[in-house]
């Protein structure tokens, strides 16, 4: 560690640390892309009741939301392999990354599920039944109907939950995955001062959530452009 | 590799004493956090000159960086602090401090938050009448505004429970004895590293699941005067 503070060895390490800033994209775009799909997958039992299947996705997001993320992340790089050992297959040597993206995905597919159901549930079930009423098949009901206003109220909570996955992404190099925060380290191993190292990520991470946010802000105020702007009573 | 099983059971009852420790950590940081929620909330309701886009950028900050992030800097940067100011050295103090630092100010940030909306959940209307009936602005905190605002944020207040109850985890990688970091050395002591991650999860499930069948006996209490939704409750 450090004895003095050397405020310059902030900005000479941001652009080191942001050669790797892809790698982090990477991570989230495909466990946020991947969640989606899988958290469709799901919730669909969850809503259309179905028996059984309906308890063990109940069991499966509860153990999600009940357990860190670090945890989450050591269960699957140590407890995958085992698994699929008993089918014969050897990914022990496979590549931390992937490792890192099956966590997230199952991570964030849980959270997702969840804002899903809510999300459908906030449709009143009398525009279903409106909408066979003038002859709608169960699909175009879904689509033209439930969706676009599920999306309307389930969006504020998918951005939230894709920002705190992008916070998230800084633990994966704690199973070596060189990220920005893996490279961080490699910085603090050559420079021996942590502390700057430290600062320059913070800075990234934070302009990164901002960028963000205010794109989510903007998608967010597109999905609601056909809400009127509610009058202030009296 | 294959599972052993009975490990798991060995391994939670040796984590689980790792669990007081955790708690502290989890717990101290909200307290200490709500004092400085308060304050921040107040500053950003009340829009005060100056310390008011200080406090918006403290929230934004901390909400915006991994806790991970506030732990580093925190126990890298308050040492360096001490030493080149005071020229005292902190190595005896022990990490979990640290940790409860870092944790605490991102409490502040995040309750300050829930508080916000909290209060701006209770209709201005209501405050005007505990005016007109001659109630100081202290009286009509603590009668009016403070339990209803208490009351709507309970599910945000549950979730912010759990998040930290989390976010202890990230202490193990600055080698507090924590869940996690106790279930890191029983693993690499007997090389048994799946299990003991397994019988750290479930002591989290368990805390967790625990946690919020409280949070929906105290939900229940302190709305049970209040009449809205579709269904009387």
């Amino acid at each position: 560690m450090g004895t003095f503070f050397e405020p310059s060895l902030i900005f000479t390490s941001i652009p080191k640390l942001l050669s790797y800033l892809h790698i982090t994209i990477e991570i989230l775009v495909l466990s946020v892309a991947l969640g989606l799909l899988l958290g469709i997958l799901i919730a669909v039992p969850k809503l259309y009741n179905v028996p059984i299947l309906k308890e063990i996705m109940t069991v499966y997001i509860s153990f999600i939301r009940g357990t860190p993320i670090l945890i989450q992340l050591f269960l699957v790089f140590y407890g995958l392999p085992v698994v699929v050992g008993l089918f014969g297959v050897d990914i022990t040597r496979m590549d931390p990354f992937y490792f890192v993206i099956i966590t997230y995905t199952l991570s964030n597919a849980a959270a997702f599920a969840e804002i899903f159901r809510a999300a459908i549930k906030s449709v009143d079930y009398g525009q279903t039944e409106a909408a066979y009423s003038v002859g709608f098949t169960a699909w175009q009901n879904f689509y033209r109907i439930v969706f676009p206003q599920a999306i309307r109220v389930a969006f504020p909570n998918i951005a939230n939950t894709s920002i705190s996955s992008l916070k998230d992404t800084s633990l994966a190099f704690s199973i070596g995955v060189m990220d920005m925060m893996g490279r961080g380290d490699t910085l603090i191993s050559a420079t021996a001062h942590a502390l700057e190292i430290y600062l320059a990520l913070s800075v990234i991470y934070y302009v990164i959530v901002l960028i963000f946010e205010r794109c989510f802000k903007w998608i967010e105020r597109y999905l609601n452009r056909y809400i009127l702007k509610e009058e202030p009573s009296l | 590799m294959q599972l052993d099983i009975p490990f798991i059971w060995t391994a939670l009852t040796e984590i689980i004493k790792a669990l007081p420790l955790t708690l502290l950590i989890a717990f101290t940081p909200i307290l200490l956090g709500l004092i400085i929620g308060i304050a921040v909330a107040f500053i950003r309701i009340n829009n005060y000159k100056v310390i008011a886009p200080l406090a918006n950028f403290y929230v934004s900050f901390y909400r915006g960086t991994p806790v991970i992030m506030h732990i580093f800097i925190i126990y890298f940067g308050v040492p360096v602090i001490f030493e080149s100011l005071f020229g005292i050295s902190l190595n005896l103090v022990p990490i979990a401090i640290f940790v409860i630092i870092a944790l605490t100010l991102n409490a502040g940030a995040y309750l300050s938050e829930i508080i916000r909306s909290g209060i701006l959940s209770v209709p201005k209307g209501q405050i005007d009448a505990a005016f007109s009936i001659g109630m100081t602005n202290f009286e009509m905190l603590k009668r009016i505004v403070l339990p209803q605002a208490f009351a709507s944020a309970i599910p945000n207040l549950t979730n912010i429970l759990i998040g930290f109850l989390h976010a202890t985890s990230i202490a193990f990688l600055v080698s507090v004895k924590e869940l996690t970091g106790v279930a890191n050395i029983v693993a690499s002591s007997n090389l048994k590293f799946l299990e003991a991650f397994i019988a750290a999860g479930i002591i989290y499930w368990g805390v967790t699941v625990l946690i919020e069948l409280i949070a929906h006996f105290v939900e229940k209490k302190v709305t049970a005067y209040s009449n809205t939704g579709v269904a009387r409750n």
